[in-house]
């Protein structure tokens, strides 16, 4: 029997990996911080809502929707935002400030959609869960199943799509350079529009999967957005396989960390989980402010080489 | 159905509002519209501020006054207590609030300092904003689960430095706004300091300084300028001033929780009042704010007359307006509605004399 915590932290991390490889995939490809990462998740977790509480869809079907969904909303913020601001010059700093008004601009909306809910509908939006609408493997929970899954599929499909396809060359070669890609006849437009497709889809799949565990409302990005940030800059910003693992160690540290300690000191020390990411946050950016890309992985691992071959000769 | 119109409380509740924010986003905009840094930590300023309220002034004057018990848990009676000494003696209510105000200045100024290290690492301007932001929600969250400091979230009530005033009060105008009064009055001393700084320092070589590096950090640095220990300076001199606006703030509340200072207002609301104003324009950040208070505390002041009509709660469009509003800002007009205008060190007709020979 798997212990509950395990299970808890590793759908957790799988919920902030989705969303830190979207924050990771607008920053590495189109140089945007997008701000609004988390808040794109909270979209997942109301169309996840509306679909099984309004429509009667499944909590899992419904995840398709959130694909969709999250894919639109991301590209709008592209066409509607980001391309406009790019169009007339605007700095690194202030598309970041655009994307914190459109986090601003979305959560309100997203609080006026949950009124409405409530109010028009009936149906209870805020400090909701959808754990009754969840299946059981084994005594495994389906949100652990489905998360991890999906998670492995999207990195594979991600992973074989950059390294094999001419599209994914195209992908790096605008990460690196956008005018020197178009020099080269890439159409970054469209790739922006991909990426952006995928920087919206990628959380509000991850929202879809929040409310199976966790109380939701429509600021839960509030707080889950210092997770979503503490994992992506441990990553450092730059490939979603460090934002996955910057993801798990976050959680780690967050969930399943915390609870231990709690075991000790009393649960008192719950209620500031919150810091976990915190510190990860100044520790990173006080001592490899690169995060985990940025390690020097080469000489580590000719370190561990030349302690291999030491130990070999003295036996 | 009838449409209220505000009365004297509305305005004096404006200009109280209007006069704190202005001292926050003066002092904002030296660090974001003069020297370029994306401080989203503001709110920590503020919070350093009214926390400080929150803890030591309610304390000091239990000492002073010979008040026993222990503090948290008879906090109402003594506040009480030390709200009946005050009544009597503006004096002692005057040097309270003066301290108070220097003190919270203090822990603000020093706040700025401890959240600056990161720029002294040269981390990328995205990554100091991330980490500002969550420094500033970190300390919150301290401030709000942790007991001893203001009760955990159950807040806890400020000795009030203004309840001598009420007694001065004339005919037909209540205590709470002869209150309001004094808090405008004293706000407004801070805020002439305030913008007497900070224009002043718009104006001088400082000023001309901090634009330079905010457009071209390299070459400043080139020219042998300390840019890292210019950060520093500006960031805590810029939280300080933001410290004594929570300060009042916090006096003017008269109680004070560790939720008071949202990021959303103290934070992202300045920061649209500077853009909308013009970044290192004084007078637009003058114009900004006033234009977002007043629209702010009118949806307030509207909201029940708002509730019946929408399907959702009026407290949202706040955010939404806020949000719309920095968008097109930035996109139609990201110079502001009084863009920044060179500041020349001598008249136009000496430099031109300056030319000729």
């Amino acid at each position: 029997m798997v212990s509950p915590l395990l299970l808890r932290t590793i759908v957790f991390a799988n919920v902030i990996a989705f969303m830190a490889m979207s924050a990771t995939l607008t920053m590495a490809k189109t140089n945007v911080n997008n701000f609004a990462a988390a808040t794109f998740g909270t979209i997942g977790i109301y169309i996840t809502l509306t679909s099984t509480k309004v429509f009667g869809i499944g909590l899992y079907p419904s995840l398709l929707l959130c694909f969709i969904g999250g894919g639109i909303v991301g590209v709008a913020t592209y066409l509607l935002l980001i391309k406009p601001l790019k169009t007339r010059g605007a700095k690194g700093g202030e598309i970041m400030i655009a994307t914190l008004a459109l986090d601003t601009a979305l959560i309100a909306l997203l609080n006026i959609y949950a009124d409405f809910l409530n109010r028009v509908l009936k149906v209870m939006s805020r400090d909701f869960t959808l754990t009754p609408y969840d299946f059981n493997f084994l005594g495994v929970s389906g949100v652990f199943i489905v998360s991890s899954v999906m998670l492995i599929a999207v990195l594979t499909t991600l992973h074989l799509i950059y390294t094999r396809t001419s599209m994914g060359i195209a992908l790096r070669a605008m990460g690196e350079s956008p005018s020197l890609a178009e020099c080269q006849g890439v159409d970054t437009e469209r790739l922006c529009v991909v990426t952006w497709f995928l920087a919206g889809s990628l959380p509000a799949i991850a929202g879809g999967l929040f409310p199976v565990y966790w109380m939701s409302n429509p600021n839960v990005s509030v707080f889950i957005g210092i997770t979503v940030f503490g994992a992506s800059i441990l990553g450092g910003f730059m490939t979603i396989y460090d934002a996955i693992a910057g993801s798990y160690i976050v959680a780690f540290a967050q969930v399943a960390l915390v609870s231990y300690i709690s075991s000790f000191v009393g649960s008192w020390i719950l209620s500031y989980q919150f810091l976990a990411p915190l510190s990860v946050i100044v520790i990173t950016l006080l001592t490899f402010p690169s995060g985990i890309y940025g390690l020097p992985w080469d000489r580590l691992w000719e370190k561990v080489k030349t302690l291999k071959g030491s130990n070999k000769g003295r036996k | 159905m009838t449409v209220l119109i505000p009365g004297m409380e509305f305005f004096v509740a404006l200009a109280i509002y209007v006069i704190i924010f202005l001292v926050v986003t003066l002092s904002y905009n030296m660090v974001y519209g003069y020297m370029g840094i994306p401080d989203y930590g503001r709110a920590l300023a503020a919070a350093g501020g009214g926390f400080l309220c929150g803890y030591l002034p309610g304390r000091l004057m239990a000492y002073i006054l010979g008040i026993q018990g222990d503090y948290l848990e008879k906090v109402f009676l003594i506040v009480s207590d030390i709200n009946t000494a005050l009544k009597g003696d503006a004096l002692l209510s005057v040097a309270l609030l003066l301290l108070t105000i220097l003190l919270g200045s203090l822990a603000a100024g020093i706040l700025g300092l401890v959240v600056s290290i990161p720029i002294l690492r040269n981390v990328r301007i995205f990554y100091l904003a991330i980490s500002l932001l969550a420094i500033q929600t970190g300390f919150q969250t301290i401030c709000y689960h942790w007991d001893p400091i203001l009760r955990g979230e159950f807040g806890v009530p400020i000795p009030d430095p203004f309840i001598w005033v009420a007694r001065y009060a004339p005919p037909g105008v209540s205590a709470g706004v002869m209150r309001g009064i004094a808090v405008v009055i004293a706000s407004g001393v801070v805020l002439l300091l305030t913008a007497y700084y900070f224009t002043s320092v718009g104006k001088s070589p400082l000023g001309r300084l901090l634009k330079a590096v905010r457009d071209d950090e390299e070459s400043a640095e080139a020219l042998g300028r300390d840019v890292n220990k210019l950060f520093l300076k500006v960031m805590a001199v810029s939280y300080a001033f933001t410290g004594a606006a929570g300060v009042l703030f916090a006096y003017y509340q008269g109680f004070v929780v560790g939720t008071d200072f949202p990021k959303e207002l103290w934070t992202f609301w300045p920061l649209a009042m500077v853009i909308l104003g013009g970044l290192a324009s004084n007078k637009g950040t003058v114009l900004g704010t006033i234009v977002f208070i007043a629209l702010k505390r009118l949806i307030i002041f509207y909201k029940a007359d708002l509730e019946p009509i929408l399907p959702f709660s009026p407290v949202w469009l706040d955010g939404l307006l806020l949000g719309l509003f920095l968008i097109l800002l930035l996109i139609y007009r990201p110079r502001g509605l009084v863009p920044e205008r060179a500041e020349l060190p001598f008249s136009k007709e000496e430099i031109e004399k300056i030319k000729k020979s």
